[in-house]
C-alpha cells in the first residue's frame, strides 16, 4: 500500500467516500492528529487530546450537522462518509473512586462531607484522603474539591485528638 | 529494631528518602522532604516518625523540622526537642491506639494536621 495520509475533512467537504490510507488526518476539537488505523477506539482518540473517558465524552461530528456520542470501547470507522472530525465535552455526572469502589457524582465543586456521604461516612468520624499526583493525602474537612471525573479518594477513621 | 522493607517502601511515597536513626535502643524513621497535606505551609519539611510508644505516653509521634502553619491552629507543645542529634517540633495530639504500621502512624499524624480538633 502506498504511504498515503488521508484527510477525512477534505473528503467530507467534497461529499466523497474516504479511500483507504496508511493513516488518517483527523481533527479533534479543531486540532489535527494523524491516526494510523481506520478504526480507532473512542478512548484512543480521547487520549490523543490528553483526555480520559471518565471525565470526557467523544462526539462524532458530521458535515450535515449530525453529532453522535462514541463510547470509549466503541470502534469508529474513519472512512464513514460525511464524518468530518470529533469534539470532546465534559461529562456532567462523572465517576470517582472511594476506597477502591466506583461512585458517580455531579461534576463541579464538592465538599469533603458530600464525598464522605457517598460511602455513608461523616467528617466527625472519618478523614478523607485524596490521591492526586502522589500518595493519598488527608484533606481538611472544610475544603471544597473540584471534581472533574477520575478522582481517587480513600477514607480512614479519625483516630485521636488534641492531648 | 528493624522495620520490614515493605513498610519502608510505603513511606517512600510520601518523602524523598527514609532512613532509620538510632536513639538509645529505639530506631526512629527520618523522613526527608515529607509532603504535607493541602493547606499546610510549608508544603514539605523533614520529619522524624516514632511509630511506637514513647516516654511521653503517646502511642506514636511525628516530629517536624519546623512549626507548620496548618489549616487549623495547633498547640505546638514540643519545641526544639533534641532527638537523634537534631531539633524537632510537634503539636499536641494523641492517637487513640497503637499504629499497626509506620504508614498508619504517619497518616494519623498528617490527618491530625488537617483536622479542627
Amino acid at each position: 500500500m502506498e504511504n498515503r495520509v488521508v484527510d477525512i475533512l477534505e473528503f467530507a467537504e467534497r461529499g466523497e467516500g474516504v479511500p483507504d490510507g496508511s493513516s488518517y488526518r483527523v481533527r479533534i476539537d479543531g486540532k489535527a492528529f494523524t491516526i494510523h488505523t481506520s478504526d480507532p477506539t473512542g478512548e484512543s482518540l480521547l487520549k490523543e487530546v490528553g483526555k480520559r473517558p471518565c471525565a470526557f465524552e467523544l462526539i462524532e461530528e458530521f458535515i450535515d450537522g449530525r453529532n453522535d456520542v462514541v463510547e470509549p470501547e466503541e470502534r469508529v470507522d474513519l472512512r464513514k462518509k460525511g464524518l468530518k472530525g470529533f469534539l470532546t465535552a465534559h461529562k456532567e455526572i462523572v465517576p470517582i473512586s472511594i476506597n477502591d469502589k466506583p461512585y458517580r457524582i455531579e461534576r463541579g465543586d464538592r465538599t469533603v462531607a458530600e464525598i464522605l456521604g457517598k460511602v455513608g461516612e461523616t467528617a466527625e468520624g472519618y478523614v478523607l484522603l485524596e490521591e492526586k499526583s502522589g500518595p493519598p493525602m488527608p484533606m481538611p474537612p472544610d475544603r471544597r474539591l473540584k471534581i472533574e471525573g477520575c478522582e481517587v479518594f480513600h477514607t480512614q477513621p479519625q483516630s485521636g485528638g488534641s492531648s | 529494631m528493624e522495620y520490614p522493607v515493605e513498610q519502608i517502601e510505603e513511606l517512600k511515597r510520601y518523602c524523598s528518602a527514609v532512613r532509620g536513626l538510632g536513639e538509645g535502643n529505639a530506631v526512629y524513621l527520618y523522613l526527608e522532604a515529607l509532603r504535607l497535606p493541602a493547606g499546610c505551609e510549608p508544603s514539605e519539611c523533614n520529619a522524624l516518625l516514632r511509630p511506637f510508644a514513647g516516654a511521653d505516653g503517646y502511642p506514636s509521634q511525628l516530629y517536624f523540622s519546623v512549626q507548620i502553619r496548618a489549616p487549623y491552629g495547633k498547640n505546638w507543645n514540643v519545641l526544639n526537642a533534641r532527638i537523634c542529634e537534631k531539633n524537632w517540633f510537634a503539636f499536641s495530639w494523641k492517637a487513640s491506639a497503637a499504629p499497626r504500621s509506620p504508614l498508619e502512624a504517619l497518616l494519623n499524624h498528617l490527618a491530625a494536621l488537617t483536622q479542627p480538633r
